[in-house]
This record gives structure tokens, C-alpha cells and sequence, in this order.
């Protein structure tokens, strides 16, 4: 732009102010409060140094959230990407543009919902007496099935709501991509005799690696926010089962025992994990 | 050929069905009385009732959650518009040395665990005496929208054609003129899409409003999970009439939603 002008500074500034306030502030302060002791029926609490880290490595509940948060982001992330190319191919190879058009607001419906309506909605479904997922399997075994008191089921039962949320509307995504491929290489493959699954798995699939990328890395941000499907489907049970570090993190903060500073430091740990892999894994995809 | 085209297509309708059918039997259910729900085999056909709307739309805890909702979702939209969609235009436009840092800044704050945040703030606005107030929750919920506007602001502007902008300015347009009377009426469908999306973003949000509020500052999403939480004899159908209404705003911006997705692959392609 050629004119020099104050606008950019004018714009900018306060919006980055208040991010970087709205930002840092509670960052430090969790940094704060987890080398002290405080407690919610406390106001005030004393340094202690590292004692609620060090208490964390011995804490075999923490340790178990660990495993459940790596499991559910495992999880969820690879079913919602294997979902989200099946149905981006299928449209893309049997629908036609008004289909499309239709399919693509009925995909996004999952996804806008809020979480604790979509919970509640499958939490129901599921209900070992009155739901009407579980109702085949009464009918026919006469036995009531209920997943999400049952250890082995609780967690992929609710990992199946977070699928069916985000796989759907990035199965609406992946057919976009789609859509923006020249045509030229599916036509060469096919003069090639190549069969429709080769095409889209040596030819489409590869022309989309870098977006396929993104999305797998908006995914995995996105996973971390299952508190909200946990916390009103299972409250982390049967047991622990289901015990998410967030989820973890607040039980010990706010319901059980208030240990603010316990919880803190959880906090802490979880930022600096997810924000150095992030940012790795951000500048490797981003050339 | 035919056969795999059939079962590609039963594919697709199924995952149809199961996109639309949850919410749809939801909303069946908060017609029906509670014997019509507490059924051994589930009912299609009965006797429909207002009287589970009736009931939650006359209660004053969900009342107080709607108008909280309102605020503290409108509120923190309307300052992370009004902030955000100048910040977006000034990155989109005059790009400087730290451009790419602060668009990494932005986008990095999404990768704060909200648990992380909210127990600090927790904190704070009790040390404050700000807890449990509408206004500490449109505070906090400025950080996600301003963040999400930005973001998603940035590409809107950087797809009007700059000559447009420049043909302006030949004109004897000012630099803000430029903004105010080109750039953004211009934007403004992916714009209007990107302040709905962080509107669903904040009426949706759970876990922060969870830990800041516990009476007066309820959101919608924390009364109508504390019905979901009852004991025994659960009203199951007052529990689906509020997941209904709940989920109401969210589905009417879908079409606003579905245009910002086509729009942002559509000018991509060309």
C-alpha cells in the first residue's frame, strides 16, 4: 500500500492488547498459584515449591488420566479422519450436485449442536432401558445392554458421539477437497484400467496430503475439548474409566477437594505439553 | 458397478439418517408425557403435549439462563466483532514483519486446554469479586471470540479483489474509508459467517462458564446439563424440551455456517 497511514497500528493494537492480557494473565497466574497450596475454603495458601509436581508422579489417578486422554485422542482422531474420506469419497463419487448440496447441510447439523445437547441426545439413546439404540438388543436378547456402565464399552461409547459430531462434517470438508482436484489424473488413471478405489488411494488421496494434515492437526486440537461429552455422559465412570486430564483437573479444582493449586499444576503441565507439540507439529506442516 | 454404487449410496443415506434422526427423536420426545417415554418398546404414535415447553420455558432458573446465554454470547460477540474484524483487515491488507506471528499468536491460543484457562480465572475473578458475573464471562468469552474473528477474518478480506480497494483510493478515498465503505460491505457474507460461527462457539461452550458461574451467571448449557443430572424419577421429557431449545439458535445459523464452508472452498478453486 503506498500511502503511509496509522491505520494498521490503530486496528491492531488494542485487539492484540486484550488477547495477550486475556491470555497471559491466567497463564502466569496458574504458573503462580501451583507452586503454593491454596484451597478453595482458603484464601490464601503458602509456597511449596515443586511439592504439587513431584505429588502428580506418585498421583496413580493422574497417571491413569494420562492414558485415557492419549486413548481418546487416538481414538477419536483416527475414526473421524477414516470416516470423514469414506463419506467425502462416496459423495464425490455417487452424488450428484444437488445431493451434495442437500448432504452438506444435513453433515453440519452434528457438529453445530451444542455438546451437552448432543451428549444428553446420545446418553438417552443409549439408556439401558428406554434408549432406542439399545432397544434392538433388548428386544432380541431380552437382556438390558447398558455401554456406558459397562468399563470395557464407556469410553469408545462416548468417543462414538465425538465421531459422529466431527467425522460427518469433515466428510463434508474432504468433499470439498475433492472437488478442487483437476480432473486430469482421475481421467489418466481410469485410461489405465485403474479400478475406483486405486484411483482415489494412489491418486486423490496423495494430491490432498498437505490438507489432510491440516485437518488431522485441527482434530487433534479440537479432541482436547472433550470435557463438555464426558463430563454429561459418564462424569469420568464407571470408575475412572473415562477420567480425562481435564476431566481430572476438575474434579480435583472444583468438586471433590477445591485444591486449586493440585489442579494448577495439572493445568500447567497440559499447556506446556500441548503448546510445545502443537507448535511443533504447526511449523513442520506449515512450510 | 451397480451394486457398489448401491451400497455407496445406502452408505451415505445411513450416515444421513444418523446425522439428523438423534435430534429428531429428541424433539419427538419433549411432545410426549412421561409414560409415553418410559415405554418397554419405543412409541411413534401418541397423544403430543406442550406441557414439558410449558414447563421449562416457565422456570425461572431456565429463563435466567436464556438471558445470561443472550448476554454473555452477544456481549462478547458484538466486542469480538467490533475489535476483531478491523484487527483481521489490518493483517489482510498491510502486511509487516510480524505479520505471520501474530496470526500464529491467534491461532496458538486455541491450543490452551480450556480447563487450563478457566481454573486460573476462576481465581482471579474471585479475587476480584467478579465471580458468578455476567461480565466476567463476556471478559472471558472476548478471548475466544476475538480470537476465532481474527482468524477467520483474515482470508475474508485478503479475497476482495485489491484492485477494487485501489480503484477506491484513485478516487480520493481515505485509508479508513477504504475499510469502512469498501473492504467491508464487500466481505461482509464470509464476515457475517465467521461473527456466527463465534457466536455458536460461546452459546456452545461449556466447561469455562461451568467454572465461573454457580448461581446468578448461569449459562443455558449449565442448567440444562444440572436437568440432565437429576435424581430418580428423571422428567425426561422437561430434560429433552430444554436440550431442544438449547440447541435451537445454534440450527438456525447452520445456512449462514454452510455459505462461510462453500465460500472458502469455492474462490480457492478458481
Amino acid at each position: 500500500m503506498t500511502s503511509r497511514t496509522r491505520l494498521p497500528a490503530v486496528f491492531l493494537a488494542p485487539p492484540l492488547l486484550i488477547l495477550a492480557v486475556l491470555a497471559f494473565v491466567p497463564t502466569a497466574y496458574a504458573i503462580y498459584i501451583s507452586f503454593r497450596n491454596r484451597e478453595l475454603s482458603r484464601p490464601d495458601g503458602s509456597f511449596v515449591g515443586l511439592a504439587n509436581y513431584i505429588d502428580l508422579f506418585s498421583d496413580r489417578r493422574f497417571v491413569n488420566a494420562i492414558g485415557v486422554s492419549l486413548t481418546w485422542e487416538l481414538v477419536t482422531v483416527t475414526l473421524t479422519l477414516l470416516v470423514a474420506i469414506v463419506l467425502g469419497i462416496l459423495m464425490f463419487e455417487f452424488a450428484s450436485a444437488r445431493q451434495r448440496a442437500v448432504l452438506t447441510l444435513i453433515f453440519l447439523v452434528p457438529v453445530i449442536l451444542p455438546r451437552v445437547s448432543a451428549a444428553f441426545v446420545w446418553k438417552f439413546a443409549f439408556h439401558p432401558l428406554y434408549g432406542i439404540v439399545t432397544y434392538p438388543y433388548k428386544a432380541i436378547t431380552g437382556q438390558p445392554l447398558d455401554l456406558l456402565s459397562n468399563p470395557a464399552t464407556a469410553l469408545m461409547t462416548v468417543a462414538l458421539v465425538d465421531v459422529w459430531q466431527w467425522g460427518l462434517f469433515f466428510g463434508v470438508i474432504v468433499l470439498k477437497l475433492l472437488e478442487t482436484l483437476p480432473p486430469q489424473p482421475f481421467e489418466a488413471a481410469r485410461l489405465d484400467h485403474a479400478r475406483p478405489w486405486e484411483v482415489y488411494l494412489y491418486v486423490a488421496l496423495p494430491m490432498l496430503k498437505a490438507p489432510l494434515i491440516s485437518l488431522t492437526f485441527i482434530k487433534m486440537i479440537e479432541s482436547l475439548r472433550a470435557f463438555d461429552l464426558i463430563y454429561v455422559m459418564t462424569r469420568g465412570g464407571p470408575g475412572i474409566v473415562t477420567e480425562t486430564l481435564d476431566m481430572y483437573a476438575f474434579s480435583q479444582g472444583f468438586i471433590e477437594s477445591g485444591r486449586i493449586s493440585y489442579a494448577s499444576s495439572m493445568a500447567v503441565l497440559m499447556m506446556v505439553a500441548t503448546t510445545v507439540i502443537f507448535t511443533v507439529i504447526w511449523k513442520r506442516v506449515k512450510p | 458397478m451397480s451394486l457398489s454404487r448401491f451400497l455407496g449410496k445406502s452408505v451415505l443415506y445411513l450416515a444421513a439418517f444418523s446425522a439428523v434422526f438423534p435430534m429428531v427423536w429428541t424433539a419427538i420426545n419433549a411432545f410426549k408425557n412421561r409414560v409415553d417415554i418410559v415405554t418397554p418398546t419405543p412409541l411413534f404414535i401418541f397423544t403430543p403435549t406442550l406441557d414439558n415447553f410449558a414447563y421449562v420455558l416457565g422456570r425461572d432458573s431456565v429463563a435466567a439462563g436464556l438471558v445470561n446465554s443472550v448476554i454473555a454470547a452477544g456481549g462478547s460477540v458484538l466486542i469480538g466483532a467490533l475489535l476483531g474484524l478491523p484487527a483481521a483487515y489490518a493483517i489482510a491488507r498491510y502486511p509487516n514483519r510480524w505479520s505471520a506471528d501474530i496470526q500464529f499468536f491467534v491461532l496458538s491460543l486455541r491450543f490452551l486446554p480450556p480447563v487450563a484457562v478457566a481454573i486460573p480465572l476462576m481465581v482471579i475473578w474471585l479475587d476480584l469479586g467478579f465471580y458468578d458475573t455476567r461480565l466476567s464471562l463476556i471478559v472471558t468469552y472476548t478471548l475466544l471470540t476475538l480470537a476465532t474473528v481474527i482468524w477467520l477474518g483474515v482470508p475474508a478480506f485478503a479475497r476482495v479483489p485489491k484492485e477494487v480497494e485501489e480503484a477506491a483510493r484513485v478516487d480520493g478515498y481515505g485509508p479508513y474509508a477504504v475499510f469502512f465503505l469498501i473492504a467491508l460491505p464487500i466481505a461482509s457474507r464470509s464476515l457475517i459467517g465467521a461473527v456466527a460461527f463465534a457466536f455458536v462457539l460461546v452459546w456452545n461452550e461449556f466447561l469455562i462458564a461451568l467454572m465461573l458461574t454457580t448461581s446468578d451467571a448461569k449459562t443455558l448449557p449449565i442448567v440444562a446439563s444440572e436437568l440432565t443430572q437429576l435424581g430418580r424419577d428423571v422428567p425426561w421429557g422437561i430434560l429433552n424440551a430444554s436440550v431442544v431449545l438449547l440447541s435451537i439458535p445454534p440450527l438456525l445459523l447452520i445456512g449462514i455456517l454452510s455459505g462461510l464452508l462453500n465460500n472458502a472452498f469455492r474462490r480457492k478453486s478458481n
